[in-house]
């Protein structure tokens, strides 16, 4: 599913955020990013859909070699990645049914199946009672929600997640974690960068520790310790 | 791109332009204004242009025959002179024609004094294709037989046409600089509109729609706004231009002002187009930086 064999990602300004990363994730993972601000599980996540390039080493994703991707390839090779925000990264002048008929509308689905298909992903993450809702009329877990059901709707193979819990209390937080933990063992891969500890802990999931761009860490089913 | 996205994308149009009320006004009105600062500077150089060409026509060489020739070898003359290269038209003025306007521009009593006596000679007026070939042609005239004199405005030339030159000069440049502040203007105001779509644009791409996808929307919002702002400049311009040429004619009557509706028309048609198209092209240029992965 996920190949990196030493990637390093090097800013133009000269911050190195990765130094010299090398993992593999398989097909149906729950795999957790963590470690402290700053250590690179942003930039690792934004290597992944391809918002950002590696200076050096080799990405592979869903079989594509990421570097080697022509411009015009991005959007195919996005569609089968959905990607969620700690700022949930939704349109304030659209509603939550549009905000996640958008990603089918943006692929050329026809209009009743977009239709169909919204309302039952709408109804998935319990919301089929606010379709009409704007996000500043919906709480933060309910914005989360439509912005993986947005991620989901196309049925990617991958979903990656950077800090989806990150501005929500503690009860939505595990609404949300529920939700990913159900979209996972229908066979969607995540990977997730957070900072929760206690969801690390709970879920029980595979722990990729990174320190100043490098793995420190790489355990199964593990608990997380790291300097904070 | 498929027909479920063409669908998409003109219902898209339609609720943005819709939503961002205010900024499609803000558009519209600095299409407009662009438009109409465009429309008063090209009017302005073509009656800068049609001045000076009114004025160089106005150059004409004046040849007094000599007194003897009989009317068959002044007609011969006329024969001659419209032979001659850079030659556009002659005019015949008799020497009865003469004296008639001279009464009439300076007193019949003068005159009266003559007593019947005629001192004017018959003369040609010759009229040259281009300013520049006056000299030249007078020149060759003054050699031909039968020719007694010939005057032309020697000394009106040279800085008639340092004059009609700089006319045009000043009329390009008027237009030119503010088709650069019209560009700014409606430049700023692309750029203001796509920021404020930023976000849409960046999940846009981030659900995987194409970049003629993204393009689309906006490209037939900025025509749709560049057609509108260009209509209303073009009513704007048509109506004030039309105006203006009938106040200068009641007071200023000896300026010619650009008045065949042909070339007005095309003018106004113009600047809808130009309306219509910078507002297009000017989405594509200022999205370019954002469709960049």
């Amino acid at each position: 599913m996920i190949q990196m064999t030493n990637v390093a990602k090097i800013y133009p300004n000269g911050a190195r955020a990765l130094v010299d990363i090398s993992l593999k994730i398989n097909k149906g993972e729950f795999v957790f990013l963590v470690g402290p601000s700053g250590a690179g599980k942003s930039t690792l996540i934004r290597l992944l859909y391809r918002e950002e390039m590696a200076s050096r080493g080799q990405v592979i994703v869903n079989g594509w070699n990421i570097l080697r991707m022509r411009e015009r390839e991005v959007p195919h090779f996005r569609r089968n990645i959905g990607v969620i925000f700690q700022d949930f990264k939704l349109l304030a002048n659209k509603t939550a049914f549009e905000n996640v008929a958008f990603a089918l509308e943006a692929i050329g689905v026809s209009p009743k199946e977009v239709r169909l298909r919204t309302k039952k992903m709408l109804k998935l993450v319990g919301l089929g009672h606010k379709e009409n809702a704007f996000p500043d009329e919906l709480s933060g877990g309910e914005q989360q929600r439509v912005s993986v059901a947005r991620a989901i709707i196309n049925n990617p193979s991958l979903l990656v997640a950077d800090e989806p819990t990150g501005n929500l209390d503690a009860d939505t937080a595990w609404e949300i974690m529920e939700l990913l933990y159900n979209i996972n063992r229908r066979g969607t891969t995540i990977v997730m960068a957070t900072h929760a500890r206690d969801i690390v802990e709970q879920m029980q999931k595979r722990v990729i520790v990174i320190e100043d761009g490098r793995v420190v860490r790489d355990e199964n089913m593990g608990a997380i310790e790291y300097g904070t | 791109m498929g027909l479920n996205s063409a669908r998409y994308v003109l219902r898209e149009v339609g609720s943005s332009l819709r939503r961002n009320i205010w900024l499609s006004i803000a558009s519209v009105l600095t299409i407009m204004i662009a438009m109409v600062i465009l429309g008063a500077s090209l009017f302005f150089f073509l009656n800068a242009a049609n001045l000076a060409e009114n004025f160089e026509s106005e150059l004409e060489i004046n040849v007094f025959t000599q007194e003897d020739l009989s009317n068959m070898e002044v007609s011969a003359l006329g024969e001659r002179l419209k032979g001659l290269d850079g030659v556009q038209s002659i005019e015949l003025i008799t020497k009865e024609q003469a004296l008639a306007k001279f009464a009439q521009e300076y007193s019949e009593s003068l005159v009266e004094d003559l007593g019947g006596e005629n001192p004017f000679p018959d003369s040609y007026k010759v009229f040259v294709t281009e300013p520049e070939l006056v000299e030249g042609v007078a020149k060759k005239i003054d050699s031909l037989t039968g020719v007694d004199n010939v005057v032309y405005g020697k000394e009106v030339i040279g800085p008639l046409l340092q004059f009609t030159n700089w006319l045009r000069w000043v009329g390009m440049g008027v237009v030119a600089i503010f088709a650069v502040a019209s560009i700014v203007l409606i430049s700023l105001n692309i750029r203001m509109t796509v920021y404020s779509r930023r976000k849409e644009i960046e999940i846009m791409k981030l659900v995987g729609a194409s970049n003629s996808f993204i393009r689309w929307p906006f490209l037939l919002e900025g025509m749709v706004v560049g057609l509108v702002g260009g209509l209303f400049a073009t009513l704007i311009v048509g109506m004030g231009y039309d105006w203006f040429a009938q106040y200068i004619q009641s007071t200023l009557t000896f300026v010619p002002v650009v008045s065949e509706s042909n070339l007005i028309w095309k003018v106004l048609a113009l600047l809808v187009l130009i309306g219509m198209g910078i507002g297009a092209l000017g989405s594509i240029i200022s999205l370019r930086r954002f469709l960049k992965v």
